[in-house]
């Protein structure tokens, strides 16, 4: 009981200090022009297309891809799981809750990279979090993810390694015609994406 | 600065190391605290020990207090801290499968270790169980799969989620402790058991 | 049972409240260097996958569940955090123990019940748990206490879940205890 006294003593006063600190000395959410400006520059927004596609084949639950396309084009051809939230629509209320979130990693994608970087732009000023854009849009992805094409015997080794992977993903995707790959390369489960270097190494843990 | 090992200032094999040194800390803290006694566990749900409760809110409330606080002066990147995801479903029921597992086998699987290392046999009795626990969740795992995916909610911290800032929430978990803790000790005067 | 009191306890166990802030102390340690928290069952895991990797290469492969942890832990398995950390807790726990004098190879029961009864239902306790920490994903130390120490919506759920069943059930298992 004694020792519970002077427990109690210590802890509650250190809870009181940490109640009555501003919560932005603890973590800051908001962002100023200046960062905004820093992080566009530096690209961080940007998921790559191999990444997307090992998600996708993964089927990892934590990933949404988000059509900023018009509900026309969307109709038309959407990416496997996506949902369509028009550009032109982006600030109404009924997306807020998709938008603002850390549930889930939201990948803003259109024909290009120029809708889905503005949709970013907006979504990032409003000191939201978890949304990224998909690099080179729709069109590298049909390009290069679903229908990759093969290398030059001279080409480094990471490019068969990248190729293999994707002609694995887009099988597993439905894409692209299935054609074996050369026999010296390493079997394709062995094969994973290329990490861009920007990518801060997500925390593991747990039992 | 911190977490050392995610921000690449330690290897990998260090981390390993450090690893052990925490395990034996930790070993030594749940033995000498009475963790390798299943029947100084199980005391907390009949009232006469509640050892496991004191230790259990304790310890989290340290170590919160103290990420905050590190976090407050810019020592550690609590976004580089793991935040176990919530999936909702496999959450509550493997919650509760261990909660009858805990009541029957009076041990959890961390203080099973310790009090199979002190020569209790029925912790290391209970070690087999999880070894085959574990391989018959894998070998089942087909029957499991969609309730395992099941609501997941990303890694929300119960503050946000409640609306609250951290260290507010923080203050309330303490007060809520505190309170469990005179509860527990009038308990444990009011059901007295002989020495076990 | 008053007779073999003294000769048995050894020396006195650690304040609880102490030893909770020491526990405090070493979890932070944990997420401090490693950014993670403590744990257990996972070690286990690793065990189990590597056993059947060593006798069957290829059931891993028509078991997901384990096949995804294998390909995760690149080099083996037993290359986890979580397997240095246990086997850490193996020694220190050996170490208190010898110190404080209670080193004993004993099944520890209440006067009620036969030793058969308690290793049966440790046995059972055992699947239980092993079971539920992976439908889990952890147990009270890797879901539980680390969850809430940061504060994860996860581990309060968790611990809640462990908790209230244990206490619902207690009733019937009282004479295990008791």
């Amino acid at each position: 009981m004694k020792t519970l006294k002077l427990l109690a003593l210590i802890i509650i006063p250190l809870g009181i200090i940490l109640a009555a600190v501003p919560a932005d000395r603890i973590r800051h959410f908001q962002l100023t022009a200046d960062e905004l400006l820093q992080e566009a520059g530096a690209g961080v927004q940007f998921i790559s297309p191999d990444v997307v596609a090992d998600m996708l084949v993964q089927k990892d639950p934590s990933l949404r891809l988000i059509d900023v396309r018009t509900p026309e084009e969307f109709d038309d051809y959407s990416m496997p799981g996506a949902i369509n939230v028009p550009l032109s629509n982006l600030l109404a209320d009924e997306y807020s809750d998709i938008l603002n979130q850390n549930a889930y990693v939201n990948v803003f994608y259109s024909n290009g990279s120029v809708y889905a970087n503005q949709a970013w732009m907006i979504t990032r000023q409003l000191g939201y979090e978890n949304n990224l854009v998909l690099e080179g849009g729709l069109n590298y992805w049909f390009g290069n993810i679903l229908s990759p094409e093969e290398p030059s015997q001279t080409s480094p080794n990471e490019e068969f390694a990248r190729y293999d992977f994707r002609k694995s993903a887009a099988a597993a995707l439905g894409g692209g015609g299935v054609v074996s790959t050369e026999p010296d390369v390493p079997a394709v489960k062995a094969v994973k994406p290329p990490v861009s270097a920007k990518a801060k190494k997500k925390p593991s843990g747990g039992c | 600065m911190g977490p050392l090992a995610p921000y690449e200032i330690i290897s990998e094999n260090t981390n390993f190391l450090l690893a052990f040194f925490i395990g034996i800390a930790f070993g030594w803290v749940l033995e000498s605290s009475g963790f390798s006694s299943s029947r100084k566990l199980a005391g907390i749900f009949y009232g006469y020990d509640a050892v496991v409760l004191k230790v259990f809110f304790t310890g989290a409330i340290t170590c919160m207090l103290g990420l905050l606080f590190m976090s407050l002066f810019g020592w550690i990147d609590l976004d580089l801290v793991y935040v176990n995801p919530t999936y909702l479903t496999s959450a509550i029921i493997g919650g509760v499968i261990m909660g009858a597992g805990f009541i029957m086998g009076g041990f959890c699987p961390g203080t099973s270790f310790c009090g199979a290392a002190i020569g209790k046999i029925d912790a290391m009795v209970f070690v087999v169980g999880l070894f085959i626990g574990v391989y018959g969740f894998a070998f089942t795992y087909g029957w499991w799969e969609k309730l395992y995916y099941a609501n997941y909610l990303g890694e929300p911290k119960l503050s946000e989620a409640l609306g609250m800032k951290d260290g507010l929430f923080g203050l309330l978990l303490i007060i809520v402790a505190l309170g469990m803790f005179v509860v527990a000790e009038w308990a444990e005067k009011k059901f007295p058991r002989e020495e076990y | 049972m008053s007779n073999s009191k003294t000769e048995e306890r050894g020396r006195r166990y650690l304040n609880p409240y102490v030893g909770g802030v020491l526990l405090g102390l070493v979890l932070l340690a944990a997420n401090f260097i490693s950014g993670r928290g403590l744990g257990a069952s996972g070690a286990v895991k690793s065990v189990v996958v590597t056993t059947i990797e060593a006798v069957d290469k290829d059931a891993i492969n028509t078991m997901p569940f384990m096949a995804d942890y294998a390909e995760s832990h690149s080099g083996s398995p037993m290359k986890s955090w979580l397997v240095f950390e246990m086997l850490g807790v193996i020694v220190g726990g050996f170490l208190s123990g010898a110190i404080a004098g209670r080193l004993k190879l004993k099944v520890e029961h209440s006067p009620k019940i036969t030793s058969r009864r308690r290793l049966v239902f440790a046995l059972m306790g055992g699947v239980l748990f092993g079971f539920g920490s992976q439908l889990g994903r952890g147990c009270t130390s890797g879901s539980a206490l680390s969850g809430m120490a940061v504060l994860s919506m996860g581990g309060f759920i968790t611990m809640m879940a462990i908790f209230g069943t244990a206490f619902a059930l207690a009733y019937f298992f009282r004479r295990n205890w008791i």
